[in-house]
């Protein structure tokens, strides 16, 4: 194995003044997807003229250009379809340990979530089935999709 | 549309720049890009300036960068495609000069990584999909989002962590010959299968760094070029595309649909086949990237990347020889600097410019860049020839 060279120059710093960022999301036209997860339903909208289905939730539908849309229930079983366990958690997260985020496939739709009941990345298949429901992270103090295998 | 010659292109040095600010970086790109064209500030009419600029402190860069080079006034129009903002940057450029409104015009791409902490540039990377679906629910992370395609694309095809390592020990080979490159240094299998998860199944070593760095390409008309160099390299076509930002409605993860569209349109535009690729730059920011980017520029069939990289068809000399320069991987990612980045190698490439043991043999003298944006959000593909 040759040397490692590589290239890292430093020098002379000063700090800049410090910037942060704490935005305001505004999410009424998909409040009833949010204020759901707390009631352990998982909603998609569905535009009522052309039927397009939307996950995650839109209010408006790019396909025919109407806003008149309805809110469908994502079934509560699904089957992965892919996944990754993030060891290098960015800043926000660093307080949680290792987590897998997959990708489930229901009905019609496909979800992100978190896998909750299997911390061993390698116990986990492609293509098995999975229970689809909201769950409360306390540290963030929010619900997210979790998945349960 | 004009024919439109790349006459001259310059690089930073790519790695941790903490010894420059944005713009005395970019003037190291486009001082060389002015020398190499023989051309003065004066002779540019348009300046586009590509970065993405999330970790930066400087928000509005464009005049900042343009002024340190002595280019106010010629533009500057900022642009941004996330990690194909080069590309982009390249594609105003020269569509500016094909339509005709100007002779002459520089491309420029930069990105300071390094001037925040490593947890913030992945918070900042992990918010490149769709943050309010995505990174603020679930944390993802930049190699996360490519691990999905990882997992996925290892269940289907059989594809291996082996596989993927072997595209880290070539690029690495390489880089270790490129004095401009971020790791100088080879690696062994072995050390990049050991190296520590990141986001499984890629580990540390099958992820490109976190770079500081500038390129710049100058470009021009077919009559400009003809006068001032007998060395001109033609943009035959730009090809581009692009794909949904929530991941979650993406139509498999098995390949990179924008990249297939992309490479689609620029081969259709320049009557190039794939076969006839001799060099390319690709986009490995992640191994498995560099394997699917194998199938989804045709130079192999769906699935079997793993086997095309294992059976050394991507080596210099091999069936196209990928990523002469070490690639993202180990010559580095600066966001906006990489695609004007794979630019400046595939010229000095076609020029047959480079160092032993990286120079690509020629017969055609046709070469390919590839340059994704984000996780497959955005996909550009430029060919060039000589």
């Amino acid at each position: 194995m040759s040397e490692k060279r590589y290239t890292k120059r430093e020098g002379f710093k000063i700090s800049s003044i410090p910037l942060t960022y704490k935005h305001a999301i505004p999410v009424s036209k998909t409040e009833k997807f949010w204020k759901g997860l707390a009631e352990g339903k998982i909603y998609a909208t569905r535009c009522k003229i052309c039927g397009s289905l939307y996950f995650p939730p839109q209010a408006d539908c790019a396909n025919c250009r109407s806003a008149d849309m309805e809110w469908v229930e994502v079934p509560e079983e699904g089957v992965l379809v892919t996944f990754t366990k993030v060891y290098a958690r960015p800043q926000g997260y660093e307080e949680f340990d290792p987590y897998i985020i997959a990708i489930v496939e229901a009905g019609d739709v496909r979800v992100m979530g978190w896998v909750m009941n299997i911390n061993d990345e390698s116990k986990i298949k492609i293509g098995s089935k999975v229970k689809i429901k909201p769950v409360y992270i306390e540290k963030h103090d929010k619900y997210i999709i979790g998945f349960y295998v | 549309m004009r024919r439109v010659a790349v006459v001259g292109v310059g690089m930073s040095a790519f790695g941790v720049r903490n010894d420059v600010t944005i713009q005395e970086l970019v003037w190291e790109a486009v001082r060389e890009a002015l020398d190499d064209s023989g051309l003065k500030q004066k002779d540019i009419e348009l300046s586009v300036v590509g970065t993405v600029n999330t970790r930066g402190y400087e928000l509005m860069p464009a005049v900042v960068v343009n002024e340190y080079s002595g280019l106010t006034g010629r533009g500057p129009v900022r642009v941004e495609a996330a990690c194909a903002t080069g590309s982009a940057a390249l594609w105003t450029a020269y569509s500016a000069v094909a339509s005709g409104q100007v002779d002459v015009a520089i491309a420029i791409g930069v990105e300071k990584m390094n001037e925040v902490d490593t947890a913030t540039s992945l918070a900042v990377g992990g918010r490149a999909g769709n943050y309010l679906w995505e990174f603020h629910m679930y944390g993802t992370t930049f190699p996360a989002y490519y691990a999905f395609y990882a997992t996925a694309h290892m269940q289907k095809f059989g594809t291996t962590e082996e596989q993927m390592a072997m595209v880290a020990v070539k690029n690495h080979k390489y880089a270790s010959r490129n004095p401009k490159a971020h790791f100088q240094f080879e690696v062994t299998l072995e050390e990049v299968l050991k190296s520590r998860p990141i986001a499984w199944p890629l580990k540390l070593l099958d992820c490109s760094p976190i770079s500081d760095g500038a390129a710049a390409a100058v470009l021009a008309s077919e009559d400009v070029a003809r006068k001032i160099t007998d060395t001109p390299v033609w943009i035959e076509a730009i090809g581009y595309s692009s794909d949904t930002s929530n991941f979650t409605r993406r139509p498999h993860y098995l390949g990179l649909e924008a990249t297939r569209k992309a490479a689609e349109m620029a081969y259709r535009r320049s009557g190039v086949e794939p076969r006839q690729v001799e060099v390319a730059e690709v986009h490995d920011c992640f191994t498995i990237a560099e394997i699917m980017a194998y199938e989804d520029l045709g130079w192999v069939e769906k699935g079997k990347g793993g086997i095309f990289i294992a059976e050394g068809q991507s080596e210099l000399g091999g069936k196209v020889s990928v990523n002469l320069s070490g690639g993202l991987k180990a010559k580095g990612h600066p966001l906006g600097a990489t695609g004007l980045a794979q630019i400046y190698e595939l010229v000095k490439q076609l020029r047959e410019e480079r160092e032993r043991g990286r120079q690509a043999p020629l017969r055609n003298y046709i070469a390919l860049g590839h340059n994704v944006g984000g996780t497959g959000h955005y996909a550009y593909v430029t060919i060039l020839r000589r």
